[in-house]
């Protein structure tokens, strides 16, 4: 036995010592009386309904936030460990199918105050101008109704928030500079690097991601232990349970844990009046609210509104484009593994730490539109162990044999742009979960455009690995991340909600999450989700009490509020921003 | 029916003097390296959980007698154990076991498969069948280059009996099913931490070599040695599974992003 070098952390009272404070939440949380009536009723504490929950709260809303999991206790609930970790996902049943089925659960789906934040592995690359207008430039998918200018300041503000750690120059899209020292480089960074250098590729390194470079108020710094995706014990990974959700707590905010949210119920005047509910003990409840907001992304939030036709909606709610469903999008997520001489030891380090956007972007000399990215990931030994079976196909004593090499190995992620298609849907299956509410069921396939961009990116990323040094480079298709399927348009015929997340069909319900985006570039979601859910914000606190009560709908974007921050987190470093948006060339 | 000496050699063997590899306590090139060892370095939570996975292997309640015979002769060959000394072979069949039992999920089912328990009920039958159709034996009964091939078949898509039962369950989506819960309950041992040198839980002491593939000062240095599968074996030779498509229905999502 190897002797512990510095003792074990045990103070001399027989606590446990740890590397910073942990958070401790505002106590009392305040509850709403039952069948008291509020104003606003979240359905989804994750990347969306955890933001807006916050500045609704902030604003002097009264809101309930709605989650079907746990308030997960990061100290006493989570684990370093990867078969520990099942908890945090999706788990209940979905009926998955077409041409090139999507898994769910760990891949994508999060169930829990936080969502999926708790377990994204948290890159945060913002959108780029053009994927707000890729039909206008490309011909393919379809325009947003908002352009790029109207998310930039909702970016800025995010990033401070979470906060993102990165490089002090980020070149790709609308140029931008980070608030948070960029991360030290694991080995799979370091193999990107090497990688992109090698070919010429401009290639950047320690971010974009959510994670802690330096300790900030009551949240320490990462500590490379590379489990991010097993929910981040360390506090030092952004996820709204932590950055945002205690702040809506402080002003207000009840989260109702535990329950699922089963209907959104109308009124005869055909305005949402609430929602029906199982308590923890499966109990069905209702809770009445003046407006209702929808964030239980992209498969939940279609599931919740076909679930919850009625007469005079006998398609679902706000589905009279019958949009409702449609337009899921994932990405592709094909993992390059490289075997090196030299040992790489990738589960140090945050799985997210190095990244190249060099192919996002439409290039007329390939045979389609759009592009790709170049990410780390850093998959632990049972994730690895089911990659070396898709990827080698093996088995049996060979299983056994490569996995003894796990250390050797290096991993990349090609994350690549798939374009909306109104067959790739979200609808209900036949079989029911244990609330007697069926379960939903997913349809996906590839189009022309997505086998040739997969089929080009796949080959630049195995290019680079071979290029970093690796022997022997090998592959596994999959997909990543989720968005679409309740998406946002100008035109209510086809599409669900307007550009600041209201159905078109039903005045005061919204849709604030991952559903609405339109396209979805290649970048991964979760930032954008959390600028849309700011803005969505800044919209109904504009908007007022007329939310609940008028039929009005007023297109002015809203004026940017800066003050709705969780405190201490505005207006903190990006060294630079101004003067460098102020002498940068035009592009 | 193949005809097997006796005294088959099921450990793998040293290329250079044809002689067997162990059994040993701890396999692998990280000899002198025992996560367990660090226990005092890691969170409660989470050396509890560890410490249960170790300590307490739950009992066979989903699978009947003959099942889990059949079963553990099939995880005896995906995840061979025949280097490892009696008593660190790590038990895979209770742990799928305990998860049939308890309906855990991993969140979806594809179109066209069964539900996981039946899913396993039912690709344990085929298997039996194509045992007794090939060799007119249970597969336990089998000498394991017959059981191998019999995996072998399902591996590459193409099992040579029970066709009935392979119409409900689609054969490459049972293979995946079954490897993948194989993987998950034996790389989820701290004992095969320690045979492949992965550092395991490391809060709240933290990584700090993180370039260049290093070891913390309290993880081992590599110490390769040369080994093949017994020579009977068909389970060393790579062949991705699906691997004629240009993008395969994507059957295992290990990697995140």
């Amino acid at each position: 036995m190897k002797a512990p070098p510095l003792g074990a952390f045990a103070a001399p009272n027989g606590e446990p010592h740890m590397p910073g404070p942990i958070q401790r939440l505002p106590r009392p949380m305040r509850t709403f009386a039952p069948g008291e009536e509020v104003d606003y009723v979240v359905v989804g504490v994750g990347a969306g309904g955890g933001v807006l929950t916050q500045r609704l709260a902030r604003a002097g809303f009264r809101v309930i936030a709605f989650d079907a999991g746990p308030f997960w206790d990061t100290e006493r609930d989570w684990v370093s460990d990867e078969q520990g970790a099942h908890d945090l996902y999706w788990n209940e049943m979905r009926i998955t199918g077409g041409d090139h089925p999507l898994a769910f659960g760990a891949n994508n789906s999060g169930k829990g105050v936080g969502g999926s934040t708790v377990h994204w592995a948290s890159f945060t690359p913002r959108l780029h101008p053009s994927d707000f207008r890729i039909h206008s430039n490309d011909g393919v998918g379809v325009d947003w109704p908002i352009a790029y200018d109207d998310l930039r300041p909702y970016y800025e503000l995010i990033e401070r928030e979470l906060p993102v750690a990165g490089p002090a120059y980020y070149p790709w899209g609308d140029p931008h500079n980070y608030p948070y020292a960029p991360h030290p480089l694991g080995g799979v960074g370091d193999a990107l690097v090497r990688g992109c250098t090698n070919l010429g590729i401009g290639v950047v390194a320690g971010g974009p991601v959510a994670i802690l470079s330096g300790s900030r108020a009551d949240r320490p710094h990462c500590i490379y232990r590379g489990f991010c995706i097993q929910g981040c014990k360390v506090g030092a990974k952004a996820s709204t349970l932590i950055t945002h959700v205690p702040d809506a707590i402080a002003n207000g905010a009840e989260i109702r844990a535990n329950c699922m949210v089963g209907r959104i119920e109308l009124g005869v005047d055909g305005r949402a009046r609430g929602v029906t509910y199982f308590d923890p003990a499966g109990r069905e409840r209702f809770q009445p609210a003046k407006a209702v907001v929808v964030a239980g992304y992209s498969i939940e939030t279609p599931r919740l509104l076909l679930n919850s036709a009625c007469s005079g909606f006998e398609n679902g709610l706000a589905n009279s484009s019958d949009c409702v469903g449609r337009y899921l999008m994932a990405q592709a997520g094909n993992v390059v593994l490289g075997r090196f001489e030299q040992p790489v030891r990738m589960y140090k380090a945050p799985p997210a730490h190095a990244l190249t956007e060099a192919f996002y972007e439409t290039d007329p000399r390939r045979d389609f539109a759009r592009g790709f990215a170049i990410q780390t990931v850093g998959p632990l030994p049972i994730a690895f162990a089911k990659q070396m079976m898709t990827a080698k196909g093996a088995w049996g004593w060979g299983l056994r044999q490569v996995m003894m090499d796990y250390n050797h190995w290096a991993a990349f992620g090609f994350l690549g742009e798939l374009l909306p298609n109104a067959a790739n849907r979200v609808q209900l299956a036949e079989e029911r979960d244990r609330h007697g509410l069926p379960v939903a069921k997913i349809t996906f396939r590839l189009f022309d455009n997505d086998k040739k961009l997969i089929a080009f990116g796949k080959q630049k990323t195995i290019d680079v690995m071979g290029a970093a040094g690796a022997q022997e480079v090998v592959q596994e298709a999959r997909y990543a991340h989720l968005v679409g399927a309740a998406r946002m348009g100008s035109d209510p015929r086809t599409s669900v909600v307007d550009g600041f997340g209201r159905t078109h069909d039903i005045d005061n319900l919204f849709v604030c999450d991952g559903s609405i985006m339109p396209t979805q570039g290649s970048a991964n979601p979760g930032l954008t989700i959390m600028a849309l859910a700011a803005r969505c914000a800044d919209y109904l606190i504009a908007q007022g009490a007329s939310i609940f009560t008028s039929s009005r709908r007023d297109t002015q974007a809203p004026p940017v509020r800066r003050d709705l921050s969780p405190p201490d987190t505005a207006g903190h470093g990006m060294p630079r921003l101004r003067s460098w948006r102020s002498t940068a060339p035009s592009r | 029916m193949t005809m097997l000496p006796r005294t088959i050699e099921m450990r793998p063997v040293d290329p250079q003097t044809g002689a067997p590899v162990g059994p040993l306590a701890q396999p692998g090139y990280y000899p002198d390296f025992h996560t367990l060892d660090q226990q005092s370095y890691w969170d409660a939570k989470t050396r509890a959980v560890v410490i249960d996975r170790v300590d307490n292997v739950p009992p066979i309640r989903f699978f009947n007698g003959q099942q889990a015979r059949t079963l553990t002769a099939i995880c005896d060959r995906i995840l061979p154990q025949d280097d490892r000394d009696e008593a660190h072979r790590i038990p895979i069949v209770p742990q799928i076991d305990r998860r049939l039992f308890e309906d855990i999920g991993d969140g979806y089912r594809y179109e066209g498969m069964p539900p996981d328990p039946e899913a396993f009920t039912l690709g344990i039958e085929a298997i039996e069948q194509i045992a007794q159709a090939m060799h007119g034996r249970d597969f336990a009964s089998l000498g394991p280059p017959d059981q191998e091939h019999i995996l072998r078949s399902l591996h590459d898509g193409t099992p040579g009996a029970a066709h009935d039962i392979w119409l409900r369950l689609p054969v490459e989506r049972f293979w995946t099913l079954l490897v993948t819960d194989c993987v998950s309950a034996y790389y989820a041992h701290p004992y095969a931490w320690d045979e492949i040198g992965f550092g395991g839980p490391a809060y709240p002491r933290a990584y700090m070599r993180l370039e260049n593939g290093e070891p913390e000062p309290w993880e081992s240095e590599e110490q390769r040695y040369a080994w093949n599968p017994p020579r009977w074996s068909v389970s060393g030779a790579f062949e991705p599974v699906g691997g004629k498509e240009e993008q395969p229905a994507s059957p295992s999502q290990g990697g995140m992003h």
